[in-house]
């Protein structure tokens, strides 16, 4: 609860900051705030299970988890912003009040325990979100990207508000308690209007994870958005939707799971299928990204699909993991992009990683060991991920499933690996690129933790 | 506290691995020699510590559990250390002798290119050595045990420009991976039958287990074929004699004291499940005392200096294995502990030598150095008197300790142990002559350069020399008026043992005067072959044939080491190549055929999949709405 309160005002306090002539500030302050917010979440770690608003909003351990990966991941993010200091055109101030506001807006997603609070949070992070790939105002693709997210996420707030409406309608609660005890009553009577209504959820909520077949919108806003904000969207939209479907699945409609999990497979491998094979054909690194971040979503589904005791897990681990690595994806593209610029916007192609290696060795090894975690291959916490997702899915038996994610985890490797081998193999001439000490040293944190983590696993539920 | 300096153990080598791996290239050769050195020194200063708490705290066994690790269904693994006897031995030979071979080092490698690589690689091995006897269950182990192959794999091919040097670093990997084998499918057969690796836990379970079982006989069996891998038996032994190749530091820690011990360690670690196999302890004793003798009998005819100690290592090890195989587990750590000192000793006498002679390893063209030598020359002729089993040093008190307990076991084991005792005991003096008595063979250039080495090499020689002389104390018999403390240091480490298997765990039942009689023998024996040797090369001052005299018979068969290596590259190696040139051929098309045809397959999927990303609002918006439609008519009205 205390981070939710401390960046709702935080948030301001930043818009007040942004009047003040020296916007060096900005950067330090945010994430101070950051911090701030990171240590009122440990605030309420030993208090076990706390409901506020008469019940609409809980705290627990897997919340405070789940936020405090998405608080890390957005401290990185903020520090590799650098403060837009050398951009003109940009509102430091307003980008990252929108930043701490939409955070807000994740930690209802993931502590909702009514569904309108799940919509507010939605909605709070979603508006953000828009505002932010828009902001390169004078850019057309940017531009381009922020209408078409803003009216298919519209579209999709529709249907997912059509969705609880026809939830309450069947069960006469918003609640997550309400509807499961609704659920649980009406176990052995069908009732076509909660089917409905999950389903229209579902969809609501698949479509902010980017699962196919909604996926459509985020190749090209992850495109054309900035790519600090693209990273934003990979990392913190992606662990907030995913936990609030693991709680709205895992909670309310565990009662129906044979209705729900049929639907679910067909759309997880649908999107893994998606993800990896599209990725294949792009030129653009950035791109590729994208649809790198739609199979990661298709392995997540395995988990939420097995919904077995691992599951919590398998998501919490795979979610960091994957976090940290598109992370540091992100992080050296940034300067790597712009370096390479052509025309005046940054190159975000394969080629503009040839021969990385030999005059910038540590962004190199940073690339590397974030495209081998997010290959899946062992030593980085990457591999643990799917190790844990897999493992659910053969708990409940769904052979067939892993059978299409290991192919596609085959997939992924030729696509990853494509980048490393520009940076160590292929001929390019990239001048040393300076990188602001802080920004390299979240670099090197986030690649030491990716890591650390798949050299022992066990850390990260002992740090829990 | 004590966890701290339980943790600084492994991490201060970790750490000066880091240090001096990364930057090696920037560090000056004096300070990464003081870092490798110190990270050593620190070790051994905390491994002390530990032992004197633990001694104080009443000889406790501890597990410290530091974390979680693997997680797996049923199947949990925590990164814990677990100190008692055992390791804590161990660890005093590992960072004691590991500290003296990196001070001898700084001296040793002065003039090499790769001096920070090469300290570098050391940490990192005594890291792995560290985590191989401190982890508390199987697995923990088994990463130290495949990092110490690294290491050696890595240090063998020091001097990679050197082709040979290469084949002998490839052919140690591959020998030790075929004992790895073994050892990982004896830890998955731990797994299945025991739910754990964690040894605590599959040492209870196990003396609940009858005498004699087939799953122990099994895993034990594994084990041993890890060992032999690690520990350079018969049939995997092979690998040793070229390991050579390394620097000499090299040879004296990882090829003598520490990582060829390893095996033994494992043993020890694991004896109540041996103990309850005697049918795989016969194997042992069988293979330990087989090696003994076939390897002290190739090293009677080498002429490479460190050849000749390479098949005395792979021959001690046998006696070692001899040991374990008739039970006499704390006289089999007692042979470790004093073999560390005299063979390390032996090894970095040797290097002293090749570093007067500008790198000469031939004996033939030695003789007359103790002179030259004189600090090389006594500490030398020490380790020779301690390997040789003469009273009193060191040597004697281990060594007879295992021939009483394989006497007692049976006659024919101990005859053998006795004939090998009478090859090493030869082979060691003709070594010790041929190098450092009669005249000077070599050429003029060599004899000109002769030099005694730096303090930095003669100090640890002399450090050792103690050891190897007084060694024998922590292990006088009762017999000879001792009490024998490290045999009653270890003792609670067999109770599970004794209790599971009361009758085979006997106490030796000698009488003294039978005690006397043995060591009588045996010294007696080794005292004949000393002079048998000296009357050959002192007396009558023979030099052995140079290379291109063709040799008879036996002489012939064992001066080129009973061609095992002809016999391996016949059997194993010719084939596999065969095999491989008949794949390469045949195979590759249709592999190439299939990989080829699936990225292409890949890739038409991705150009189809690609052309669905119009970039159009209207169209995306459409296919969602099908796709809702679809979910919608058959979630609700299809199934």
């Amino acid at each position: 609860m205390y981070p939710i309160v401390l960046l709702s005002v935080l948030g301001i306090v930043v818009l007040y900051l942004g009047f003040l002539k020296s916007k060096s500030i900005l950067l330090p302050a945010t994430l101070l705030f950051l911090v701030v917010a990171m240590i009122g979440n440990f605030f309420e770690w030993n208090d076990g299970e706390l409901l506020y608003f008469k019940g609409m909003f809980a705290v627990n351990k897997l919340t405070l988890t789940f936020n405090a990966i998405v608080l890390f991941s957005a401290f990185m993010i903020v520090a590799m912003t650098q403060g837009f200091q050398d951009n003109e055109e940009a509102q430091p101030a307003e980008y990252f009040a929108l930043m701490l506001f939409s955070l807000v807006g994740a930690f209802m997603m993931i502590g909702f325990e009514n569904l309108i609070m799940l919509f507010l949070g939605v909605e709070i992070l979603s508006v953000a979100m828009y505002v932010l790939t828009g902001s390169d105002k004078r850019n057309l693709r940017s531009n381009e990207a922020a209408l078409k997210y803003f009216l298919m996420g519209a579209f999709a707030t529709g249907i997912m508000l059509f969705g609880i409406a026809l939830l309450y309608g069947a069960s006469g609660s918003f609640s997550l308690n309400g509807i499961e005890s609704f659920v649980t009553l009406n176990q052995r009577s069908p009732s076509y209007l909660l089917y409905a209504g999950l389903l229209l959820v579902l969809i609501g909520m698949l479509f902010k994870v980017s699962a196919a077949p909604f996926h459509f919108w985020t190749p090209d806003v992850y495109d054309g958005a900035p790519s600090i904000f693209t990273a934003f969207m990979a990392t913190i939209v992606k662990t907030a939707g995913f936990a609030a479907l693991f709680r709205l699945l895992s909670h309310s409609f565990s009662g129906i799971y044979d209705f729900w999990w049929p639907t679910l497979s067909i759309l997880t491998v649908l999107t893994l299928l998606v993800g990896n094979i599209i990725a294949v054909y792009q030129d653009s690194f950035k791109r590729m990204l994208a649809y790198s971040s739609i199979s990661h979503a298709g392995y997540l589904l395995i988990a939420l699909t097995s919904m077995t005791k691992q599951t919590e897990n398998a998501i919490l681990f795979y979610s960091m993991a994957y976090s940290f690595a598109t992370i540091c994806a992100f992080g050296v593209l940034i300067p790597v992009a712009r370096e390479k610029s052509l025309e005046g916007r940054p190159n975000e192609s394969y080629e503009a990683f040839n021969g990385l290696a030999k005059n910038n060795p540590l962004l190199a090894f940073v690339l590397t060991v974030s495209m081998l975690s997010l290959a899946g291959i062992p030593l980085t916490a990457g591999f643990w991920g799917k190790f844990f997702v897999f493992s659910s899915a053969v708990e409940r038996e769904l052979v067939w499933m892993i059978i299409v994610a290991v192919l596609m985890s085959a997939v992924g490797i030729y696509y990853y690996f494509r980048v490393i081998m520009a940076a160590y193999m292929k001929e390019g001439d990239t001048a040393t690129i300076r990188i602001a000490p802080f920004y390299k040293i979240v670099l090197i944190a986030a690649t030491l933790l990716t890591i650390l983590f798949g050299l022992a696993p066990g850390l990260f539920e002992a740090a829990m | 506290m004590s966890l701290f300096l339980l943790v600084l153990i492994p991490l201060l080598p970790l750490i000066g691995f880091v240090i001096n791996g990364i930057g090696f290239r920037h560090i000056p050769k004096g300070a990464v020699g003081v870092i490798g050195s110190l990270a050593a020194l620190g070790s051994f200063a905390a491994s002390v510590a530990v032992l004197l708490a633990f001694k104080e705290a009443g000889s406790q066994p501890q597990i410290v559990s530091l974390f979680d690790w693997i997680t797996v269904g049923e199947l949990s693994i925590p990164f814990s250390f677990q100190h008692d006897q055992l390791s804590l031995l161990m660890l005093m030979i590992i960072t004691g002798v590991g500290s003296l071979i990196h001070i001898y080092s700084i001296g040793y490698m002065k003039h090499d290119e790769g001096f920070g690589k090469f300290f570098a690689f050391l940490n990192l091995f005594l890291f792995f050595m560290l985590l191989l006897v401190m982890g508390s269950n199987y697995v923990i182990m088994f990463i130290g045990w495949e990092g110490v192959g690294l290491c050696s794999y890595l240090l063998i091919g020091f001097w990679n420009k050197n082709t040979s040097y290469n084949n002998a670093a490839r052919k140690a990997f591959i020998m030790n991976r075929i004992g790895d084998l073994g050892f990982l499918l004896g830890i998955f057969t731990i797994i299945a039958t025991f739910g754990s690796v964690e040894y605590t836990e599959v040492f209870r379970q196990a003396t609940g287990l009858p005498i004699g079982d087939p799953v122990l006989i099994t895993i034990t069996l594994l084990l041993f074929v890890g060992a032999m891998g690690k520990s350079a038996q018969i049939p995997l032994y092979t690998w040793l004699p070229d390991a050579m190749a390394g620097p000499t530091p090299v040879s004296a820690l990882i090829h003598a004291a520490t990582m060829v011990t390893a095996g033994i360690y494992m043993v020890i670690r694991s004896n109540v499940l041996y103990t309850l196999a005697p049918e795989t302890l016969e194997v042992v004793a069988i293979v330990g005392a087989a090696t003994a003798i076939f390897a002290a009998s190739i090293g009677l005819l080498q002429n490479d200096i460190k050849k000749v100690l390479a098949y005395s290592t792979v021959s001690q090890l046998g006696y070692m294995f001899l040991g374990l195989g008739v039970m006499a587990y704390s006289a089999s750590m007692f042979h470790v502990i004093t073999h560390a000192f005299f063979k390390a000793l032996l090894f970095l006498g040797a290097g002293s030598v090749i570093h007067a002679m500008s790198d000469e390893q031939d004996i033939r063209k030695m003789g007359g150095l103790r002179k030259k030598l004189p600090i090389t020359f006594i500490t030398f002729f020490i380790a020779t008197w301690a390997i040789s089993g003469l009273p009193p040093f060191s040597g004697f008190f281990s060594k007879d300790e295992i021939l009483a307990h394989a006497f007692e076991h049976n006659k024919l084991l101990w005859a053998v142990g006795l004939v090998g005792s009478a090859m090493t005991s030869f082979y060691m003096f003709r070594l010790l002559f041929l190098t450092f008595f009669g005249t000077f063979r070599g050429t003029h250039e060599q004899e000109h350069h002769l030099h005694e080495s730096p303090a930095s090499m003669t100090i640890p020689l002399m450090v050792l020399a103690v050891f190897s002389a007084l060694g024998g104390v922590i292990g006088i018999p009762e017999a000879l008026g001792g009490s024998h403390q490290l045999a009653e240091f270890m003792s609670p480490l067999f109770d599970n043992s004794r209790q599971a298997n009361p009758e085979a765990f006997m106490p030796i039942s000698l009488s003294h005067s039978e005690e006397y009689m043995l060591m009588g023998v045996s010294v007696l024996v080794a005292l004949l072959s000393g002079i048998a040797a000296y009357v050959m090369y002192i007396s009558k001052a023979s030099v052995p044939a140079p290379e291109s005299e063709t040799r008879q018979g036996v002489q012939r068969a064992v001066y080129h080491k009973y061609y095992v290596d002809e016999l391996y590259d016949a059997v194993f190696v010719k084939p596999m190549r065969t095999l491989s040139n008949l794949l390469a051929s045949f195979g590759e098309f249709f592999i190439d055929l299939f990989v080829d045809g699936t990225g292409r397959l890949v890739k038409a999927l991705a150009n189809l999949g690609r052309q669905t990303q119009t970039g159009s609002t209207g169209y995306y918006i459409f296919a969602m709405v099908v796709g809702i439609m679809v979910i919608l008519f058959w979630n609700l009205l299809i199934k």
